[in-house]
């Protein structure tokens, strides 16, 4: 482990970067765009500072509960869900976090002691660590509040748990890192990670379905993993705390040095990776020379035909779907609206329980799913030339208005909601059964409006907010704060009218009222859409710069 | 000092008037007055922050001027934006590529972009690609490619629909020596079929050897144009009136039948001689 040594070169090393990263700061408020962002992030904080104390507040009281009514050995429940959230909020929501590119810093006479403070700083300037110490401070709070003997050992305890979890997210995240530079790395964790989520996501749905038959086996299984995790982080914190309370200070004690010894050797994974990049490790993702050539006289690739649209939007149709096809963090997020599907249903088939929401209606299964799929599909529109980075220039030098590219953008990711509608009205049939032909009316017609809406919408904020995002890696799809609060007070608006919609139709006790009305704001929508649409050539050419700008950004 | 002027007599393949963009305060580009004949292979340059960039990014549609024209093969830039981009090529500073699209798949789509119906799109992709020597990673994304390829695919692309009028910005850096010969090979071929390429580039080499007519801007403002031998007659007229307003003895003027390099035109006339007293001595 480097020294912590701080020379009065390395302390003006980091104060450097400090201004540099200030200045940096400053000078994106020169402009509209910046100063929107920092409103956004304002909210942002003010979320996340609402779930810090809000989180904290319930975990003391927890803790306190538990320290006060004997039963600590709960508390590795709270440490757990700490844990948990500190280490998984980051790869969900990247877009709050900010990563900085070693690579600029190695050129400067940086040790190496500089570079893996640097590195450790501020990666850990991040929400998860921010909210993963409120949540910790309210336990001490709490457990303090029952027993304020305990004070010393609850503090040393849970200034060890936040050690290890800030370190081991920053060794997690660098060794990640390390395996996404790659694309068949990247394809392969992609997949890891998929089926991880869709596992998480049916632990519960199975433990229903399974309840009563798995019982001895999940009862033999939990007996068997409880003593095991006392082993790890969370349960060593909650060991410490609780031993502590039993008056067993030599127990608790090697809990804490228990923790120590995970961290140090995180701080040794951690610093083998550092260690690499600090030597200028080149991650290139060049193809070994052993590729096979194009055989010569083969025939040359033809484009795509779409019958009845022009080449030049067919070509952008192609393009995006090449692009969508080629991201694993897409196809996620396009078979997400069917797993939804296949949740709910084995979620509703308890044993002797007609239960779930979706079972008791199973016509309300496919509007559900085609409500879940605009959803989740609305974040490809609200920044659609975030992508395409520095190949937006291609857009403004190409003979065609602009208009023609936004329109081929919109028409693939009409193409790819109309996919997944049919998707999820496969699953519908096939879990549940075959919806009515009003209900089927009703739901098209609503997804209708609410997708022209969204393109409206989409289309603007594309030009207005534009944020250049990777579709190679996992969690770097978010659109800029301004775009993700603009599109949430447009969703909102949408549902609610289709929510009026829908109430409409339930009190005259027909759906086709719902769909009488989804026509109507179709027609609202579509000549919103024509109106926004006939403007982007001029807004294009006015925010050309801006655009080419943000979107070039290394 | 004073511009170096001579006319163009040919109908300009490029000419813009009064051509001015400004940044808030800043006057990036200034009142430029270009001329670019048909056939010609036309060298702008500058030093760095002179302009170059920004006038190419107007001429090419990337930037709005503040005022003046612009005039691609005799139609108005602003006027007729689609018809001109129609016509012209282009390989712009960041190459402006698709990073996630195969070279093959990028070939197409810019080509039917252009215009050009699928079956074109694709034979030409394929031509491309194998004149470029891009064929030996055919699944490779853009995205994987070296600089020089990139640089390659870009120029493939700004060619596939067959320009009029090519742009080259930087087209060389990058590229290595066998890479840069084939290029040079096809900028050629085109000027020799009557294409119009309009080139910035910091190697002067190159452009003293492929350009038959240059261009330099400084400050934003358009110094001397036209051919090679014009501005070596320019620059070497203006010395002698120099040299002579100084009083200097007749020694000083350059000697007869001297013939400047590009670059000792360019230090000329953008002044790039460094003060004697300009030392670091801190410098090891």
């Amino acid at each position: 482990m480097a020294r912590l040594d701080f020379s009065p070169s390395m302390r003006e090393q980091f104060a450097a970067i400090g201004r540099v990263r200030w200045q940096l700061f400053v000078n994106s408020l020169r402009t509209v765009r910046g100063r929107l962002e920092l409103v956004a992030r304002i909210f942002m904080f003010l979320g996340f500072g609402m779930l810090g104390l809000g989180g904290s507040v319930g975990l003391g009281l927890a803790s306190w509960y538990f320290a006060s009514h004997g039963q600590p050995e709960f508390l590795a429940l709270l440490f757990w869900l700490i844990f948990l959230f500190w280490q998984f909020f980051p790869v969900l929501a990247s877009a709050f976090s900010e990563n900085i590119d070693s690579s600029n810093l190695l050129r400067f006479p940086l040790t190496f002691r500089s570079y893996f403070l640097v590195r450790l700083a501020f990666g850990s300037l991040e929400p998860a660590t921010a909210i993963g110490i409120l949540w910790s401070l309210g336990i001490v709070l709490g457990i303090t509040v029952a027993a304020p003997s305990l004070f010393f050992v609850a503090a040393l305890s849970l200034l060890a748990f936040a050690i290890l979890n800030i370190l081991l997210g920053r060794m997690v995240y660098v060794w990640v890192e390390r395996w996404l530079a790659q694309r068949r790395t990247r394809e392969l964790l992609g997949v890891i990670f998929f089926l991880f989520i869709i596992s998480f996501q049916l632990i519960n749905p199975l433990i229903l379905h399974f309840g009563k038959r798995a019982g001895p086996a999940m009862s033999h299984f939990s007996a068997q993993a409880l003593p095991l995790q006392r082993f790890l982080p969370p349960g060593l914190a909650a060991d410490s705390i609780a031993s502590a309370l039993h008056g067993d200070f030599l127990r608790s004690l090697g809990a804490v040095l228990l923790q120590c010894f995970y961290s140090a050797i995180i701080l040794g994974l951690l610093k083998i990776r550092l260690r690499a990049q600090y030597q200028g490790e080149n991650l290139s993702e060049a193809v070994a020379r052993t590729a096979k050539p194009a055989a010569r006289g083969a025939a040359p690739t033809v484009g795509w035909n779409i019958p009845g649209v022009p080449g030049p939007i067919s070509a952008v149709v192609e393009k995006e779907f090449h692009y969508l096809s080629r991201s694993g963090p897409m196809l996620f997020t396009f078979i997400m609206p069917v797993v939804v599907l296949v949740i709910f249903r084995f979620g509703s088939a308890r044993t002797g329980d007609p239960g779930g929401i979706l079972a008791r209606a199973a016509d309300l299964a496919f509007p559900v799913g085609a409500a879940y799929t605009l959803l989740m599909l609305t974040n490809l529109v609200y920044n659609t030339f975030g992508g395409d980075g520095v190949g937006v220039q291609f857009f403004f030098l190409a003979p065609l208005r602009f208009r023609e590219i936004v329109l081929g953008k919109n028409l693939a990711h009409a193409i790819i909601i109309a996919i997944e509608i049919l998707l999820v009205w496969l699953g519908t049939c096939f879990l549940y059964r075959p919806p009515s032909a009003e209900i089927v009316a009703a739901t098209l017609t609503g997804v209708t409006f609410g997708l022209l809406v969204n393109l409206a919408a989409g289309n603007l904020l594309s030009l207005y907010t534009p944020k250049k995002i990777d579709y190679g890696t996992f969690g770097r799809q978010r659109a800029s704060g301004t775009t993700a609060i603009a599109s949430l007070a447009i969703q909102a608006v949408a549902i609610g009218l289709c929510a009026l919609a829908l109430i409409a139709a339930r009190a005259s006790g027909r759906i086709w009222v719902a769909t009488l009305l989804f026509l109507f704001l179709i027609v609202l929508a579509a000549v919103g859409y024509i109106l926004v649409l006939n403007q982007v050539d001029s807004i294009a050419l006015k925010r050309r710069e801006a655009l080419i700008t943000e979107l070039s950004r290394a | 000092m004073s511009a170096i002027s001579i006319p163009v007599a040919a109908a300009p393949a490029i000419a813009t008037e009064h051509l001015t963009r400004r940044f808030g305060d800043l006057t990036a580009v200034q009142e430029v007055n270009l001329r670019v004949a048909p056939g010609q292979f036309f060298g702008f340059l500058g030093p760095n922050g002179a302009g170059k960039s920004t006038t190419i990014k107007m001429l090419t549609g990337l930037l709005a001027p503040s005022s003046g024209r612009m005039q691609i093969l005799g139609s108005d830039f602003t006027e007729n934006p689609v018809e001109v981009k129609r016509q012209i090529g282009v390989v712009p500073e960041g190459m402006a590529l698709f990073g996630r699209l195969t070279g093959s798949e990028y070939l197409n789509f810019v080509g039917r972009m252009y215009g050009l119906d699928r079956d074109t799109a694709a034979k030409r992709s394929a031509e491309l690609l194998e004149f470029m020597q891009l064929t030996d990673q055919p699944k490779s994304l853009v995205t994987d490619y070296s600089h020089g390829m990139q640089k390659k695919l870009a120029l493939a692309a700004a060619v596939i629909h067959g320009p009029k009028v090519l742009f080259l910005d930087e087209p060389f850096e990058g590229v290595d020596a066998v890479a840069s010969n084939t290029l040079k090979a096809m900028l050629q071929s085109m000027i020799a079929r009557g294409a119009t390429i309009f080139l910035t580039s910091h190697v002067l080499e190159i452009v003293e050897r492929l350009c038959s007519h240059v261009a330099i801007i400084h400050r934003g403002q358009l110094v001397a144009q036209g051919s090679l031998e014009e501005l070596r007659a320019g620059v070497a007229a203006q010395s002698a009136t120099a040299l002579l307003a100084s009083g200097a003895a007749p020694g000083d003027q350059p000697a007869s039948g001297e013939k400047l390099t590009l670059e000792q035109i360019f230090l000329r006339i953008v002044g790039g001689t460094r003060r004697p007293d300009q030392e670091l001595s801190w410098l090891g």
